[in-house]
């Protein structure tokens, strides 16, 4: 039988911005699709602002990566609609998006010891 | 929202079940969102957006994934594969290469300057004589920016180790400014140099430039010897720039013919159209300026005048052959995807046992039908870079076997056009037969086929007749169209020209620009060198001709009996013995012989029959529309035909060489044994008479009349190649059907065989079964062939008409190679022992 080969944190660096932020939305507990399209888009003021194809297209690969898991607790019944499917990160997820973070903070220092980095851009 | 959900099933099977509910709220709840129709709309283009960039993403990634399933389906049967992916990658390269001519050919635009607008006056009948009338048409032309003036003539070139003959056109000045070429080096001809007495300047071809000149760059002013006259070169051409026909120079002489000693050929003259003004606007107004300049008697023989877009005058030939080839090869690949189709289908019945327990697993029929199609693109795909090998060495055979008349296009597979073809061919055969095997999943019904899991599927039954009949179909449109075009073809060869082109060498001389050229050495020069070729040893007879059958070079006029005048004959001046060598026996009199110093004629028989009727035309006297002294006819020959076996039997007048010699002639010399051999020692007999003088086109007459018959040949062989290969894939397909049947009515079989069937009784059985869908398939073909012949006669002008014997006999060969094929695959009927068949099931 082969095995399935699991890969490390550090194997998926870099992220894509949209997945980086959908980990990043997931930080607060479970959400559903649209909720978390509404969460990045008021996060970056608008500037990401996954379309739904894209967004669970970008799901998808997160599910299959072993970052986020459906969760089968819903909200009261009046609230919900079963069309809805709600996600939440999982242990290694959150330790993709530190190395992600861990990556960033990197890339940081360099830029700022290169040219320094102004108080705001 | 329906529109929206119907875009929805474009997203590949998985995804579409996971995440179509939570797209469909997603849009849903933005769209009530939106209050104003400006919102919707933006909502709208935004949702366009997000699909068009997320569904390829996502059929990619499905792909992928089914990619190692694919593998190792395929890998299981190795031998199908290979076979699948060996015709898919015969089909698709076959109509790569192909394509690759067509956009070569009929799609890419030429080198010029805004191509499109250029056009072809053909049969032009305006005022060209003098460079003020043709300039004044031209600028006050209501339908042409711009129109150029050309002729073109072979010349002897001086200056070189040997002396050789190139191609010159000669033109009006405006000639590269009309086309928007311009010189690489130095410059085109100026707005004056048209004038007689102007003239005397050249622009010379890239690759005389580095012949002549190595390609120094301080060519210009130099001096190039044309036919013996001087003109002082001023620029040279780019690279591969040869137009209009291989032409190696350029004058500005077109109203200054005499300048060269030549026999030069009219050439139609070219335009660019006004902008805006339309190409059927400007063919009107073309018309309308012809009507008004009636033709010339003798021009009545020739095709009517024509307006004619530059791409099309240019690919005239080539655009048939390639027609007819994209017409073969489209045939070929829709049988090739018939064919694995049925291998295929073959294939998934056999794995419907898998199928049936992976959808009582919970994978949709969508699913299935998504993996059976990713299978047949892998194999499409794998049969694409295959094919595009392929193609690679069909486009260099084209380049090599095309006619040069494109010499600046060159045939290549790496256009994005040529790239693209193939890719979306791949992409299409691989749906196109992965569709079919589809087509058993969507029917299947996972309860109630778990339980018979091991019976024989009835709609792929159908299906697979339904493949055969659509094969056995075109095998015989193909078929057909090969036994058309090859018995015509050989009907062809058989009544050939009307003389025997065996045991005959020719050659050109040229005596332009030579010291042979005056009047008084013409005569010497051409008997001196009919002497020594006579000399050679193994020559028969020989002579020499003006012009001669399969040559381009004729000339054209008629004669006149007591003040009335004949129809427009060919005009020919030959030496003694010319009939003897080309062995055309005279009907009645004699041929010209040494001692004919009086003016004399020989006439074929159409044209004696203007004069008198039989033996009686002898003695009668004729003038020509060149010469007022009238010939005294001393005999008379059969006509033949002259341009090629296809062309019509042309009627002559044919007078003495010795009565006023021309610079242009070719020799003729019949031999014993095979002509090649004699024809290197020929030419040198011919070349030691005047070194200076050129021999050219040295051939056998075989070699000659080959040529003329090249389209026709080529579009037999491609016919006969593509019936072929249509003929061996319905044998493979036929066999393979009938033997996949066996298999599968194994038990049915034994059980027939148990109760007292023979096994040659059942074989019977099986063949007139498998005969049905064949039968089907060839009415539906005959009908086809009809219909094809129709086409090919409408597409191309001398197309053979449909020959019903022809298709007759292809359905007949095909009937008997597919009751051979059924009859060798149910052979194992005979082996079966109902017995075991009964134990094992």
């Amino acid at each position: 039988m082969r095995k399935k080969h699991i890969p490390a944190p550090k194997d998926l660096l870099p992220l894509s911005s949209t997945l980086f932020h959908l980990l990043l939305a997931l930080s607060d507990g479970e959400r559903h699709g649209y909720a978390l399209k509404r969460e990045i888009a008021r996060r970056t003021n608008g500037a990401i602002n996954p379309g739904a194809g894209v967004l669970y297209g970008t799901i998808n690969r997160m599910l299959e990566e072993g970052l986020i898991e459906e969760s089968d607790e819903r909200p009261d019944a009046h609230l919900d609609d079963e069309r809805r499917r709600y996600y939440r990160i999982t242990a290694f997820g959150r330790l993709v998006a530190q190395a992600e973070a861990v990556r960033m903070r990197e890339l940081v220092r360099i830029a700022d010891d290169a040219y320094g980095l102004p108080e705001r851009a | 929202m329906k529109l929206y959900s119907l875009l929805l099933s474009l997203y590949p099977a998985r995804f579409r079940e996971e995440y179509a509910g939570p797209l469909q709220q997603q849009f849903l709840d933005d769209y009530r969102e939106a209050r104003t129709a400006g919102e919707r709309c933006k909502l709208w283009l935004s949702a366009l957006r997000d699909l068009a960039w997320s569904i390829p993403i996502e059929l990619a990634h499905e792909l992928r994934q089914d990619l190692p399933h694919s593998l190792r389906v395929h890998a299981r049967r190795p031998f199908v594969m290979a076979f699948t992916v060996a015709i898919l990658a015969l089909a698709i390269g076959g109509a790569t290469g192909v394509f690759s001519v067509v956009n070569a050919v009929l799609i890419k635009s030429l080198p010029f300057r805004d191509p499109d607008r250029l056009v072809v006056l053909r049969e032009f009948s305006g005022d060209n004589t003098t460079p003020e009338a043709f300039h004044k048409w031209r600028a006050t032309s209501p339908y042409l920016d711009d129109a150029v003036q050309v002729f073109i003539a072979d010349m002897n070139v001086g200056g070189l180790s040997v002396p050789a003959r190139i191609s010159i056109a000669q033109t009006s000045f405006n000639f590269f400014s009309a086309l928007g070429t311009q010189p690489i080096l130095g410059r085109a001809f100026a707005p004056s140099e048209d004038v007689p007495g102007n003239d005397g300047v050249a622009v010379i071809g890239y690759a005389l430039w580095q012949q002549l000149f190595a390609g120094d760059p301080r060519v210009q002013g130099s001096k190039l010897l044309l036919n013996g006259t001087p003109v002082t070169i001023i620029g040279v051409a780019p690279p591969g720039f040869d137009y209009p026909r291989k032409t190696s120079a350029w004058t500005p002489t077109a109203f200054d013919l005499g300048r060269f000693p030549n026999k030069g050929a009219a050439w139609d003259p070219f335009g660019r159209l006004k902008r805006g003004v339309t190409f059927a606007q400007a063919s009107q107004m073309y018309d309308a300026e012809v009507a008004r300049h009636p033709r010339e008697a003798w021009m009545s023989g020739f095709p009517p005048p024509k307006l004619v877009p530059l791409k099309v005058n240019l690919a005239d030939q080539i655009r048939e052959a390639s027609l007819i080839l994209m017409g073969a090869v489209g045939f070929i690949l829709l049988i090739a995807c018939a064919n694995v189709a049925n291998l295929l289908l073959t294939r998934t019945t056999e794995r419907r046992n898998e199928l049936i327990v992976r959808a009582a697993l919970g994978a949709s029929r969508a699913r299935l039908v998504q993996q059976l199609i990713s299978e047949s693109l892998l194999l499409s795909s794998v049969a694409a870079v295959a094919g595009l090998a392929i193609a690679y060495w069909a486009a260099k055979f084209a380049t090599l076997a095309q006619p040069a008349k494109l010499a600046s296009q060159k045939y290549t597979i790496l256009d994005w056009r040529v790239l693209g073809f193939a890719i979306g061919l791949a992409l299409l055969t691989g749906v196109l037969f992965g569709v079919v095997p589809a087509l058993v999943v969507r029917h299947l019904q996972p309860s109630g086929d778990l339980a018979r899991m091991h019976s024989a599927a009835p709609r792929s039954t159908r299906l697979r007749g339904i493949l055969i009949a659509m094969q056995v179909a075109l095998t015989l449109i193909l078929l057909a169209g090969s036994v058309t075009m090859g018995r015509s073809f050989l009907d062809l060869l058989d009544h050939g020209m009307g003389f025997r082109t065996d045991h005959l060498v020719a050659m050109s001389v040229s005596l332009a620009g030579t010291s042979e050229q005056s009047e008084t050495r013409k005569s010497a020069y051409y008997r001196e060198a009919l002497d020594r070729l006579r000399a050679v040893s193994g020559v028969e007879s020989a002579a020499a001709a003006y012009s001669l059958p399969v040559d381009n070079m004729f000339g054209v006029g008629t004669i006149k009996i007591a003040h009335r005048e004949s129809r427009p004959l060919l005009s020919n001046r030959v030496t003694p013995d010319y009939f003897r060598t080309m062995n055309m026996p005279l009907l009645y009199g004699r041929e010209f012989t040494a001692a004919d110093t009086g003016r004399v004629a020989i006439l074929s028989e159409g044209a004696a029959r203007e004069v008198a009727e039989g033996p009686a035309v002898l003695g009668k006297k004729i003038t020509t529309s060149f010469d007022k002294e009238p010939f005294t006819i001393i005999g008379v020959v059969r006509a033949t035909r002259y341009f090629s076996p296809e062309s019509k039997v042309m009627e002559q007048y044919t007078l003495p060489l010795s009565q006023n010699p021309p610079d242009y002639a070719t020799f003729l010399a019949r031999v014993h044994g095979d002509p090649k051999d004699s024809l290197a020692a020929c030419r040198d007999a011919v070349q030691s008479v005047n070194r200076d003088v050129p021999v050219f086109n040295a051939e056998t007459l075989d070699q000659r009349f080959d040529e003329t018959v090249t389209v026709p040949r080529f579009r037999t062989t491609v016919f006969l190649f593509f019936g072929g290969f249509a003929l061996l894939l319905a044998i493979a397909g036929i066999y393979g059907v009938s033997s996949y049947s066996i298999t599968q009515r194994r038990r049915e079989i034994g059980v027939r065989i148990a109760i007292g069937a023979s096994a040659q009784g059942v074989r019977t059985m099986m063949l007139r079964q498998a005969l049905w869908p064949i039968g089907a398939g060839m009415l539906i073909g005959l009908g086809g062939a009809a219909w094809q012949g129709r086409v090919l006669e409408h597409l191309l002008s001398s197309a053979p008409p449909v020959d019903i014997a022809a298709c007759v006999a292809s359905a007949a060969m095909l009937a008997a190679v597919a009751v051979v094929s059924i009859w060798t695959a149910t052979s194992r009927v005979l082996e079966l022992n109902p017995i075991e068949v009964l134990k094992s099931e």
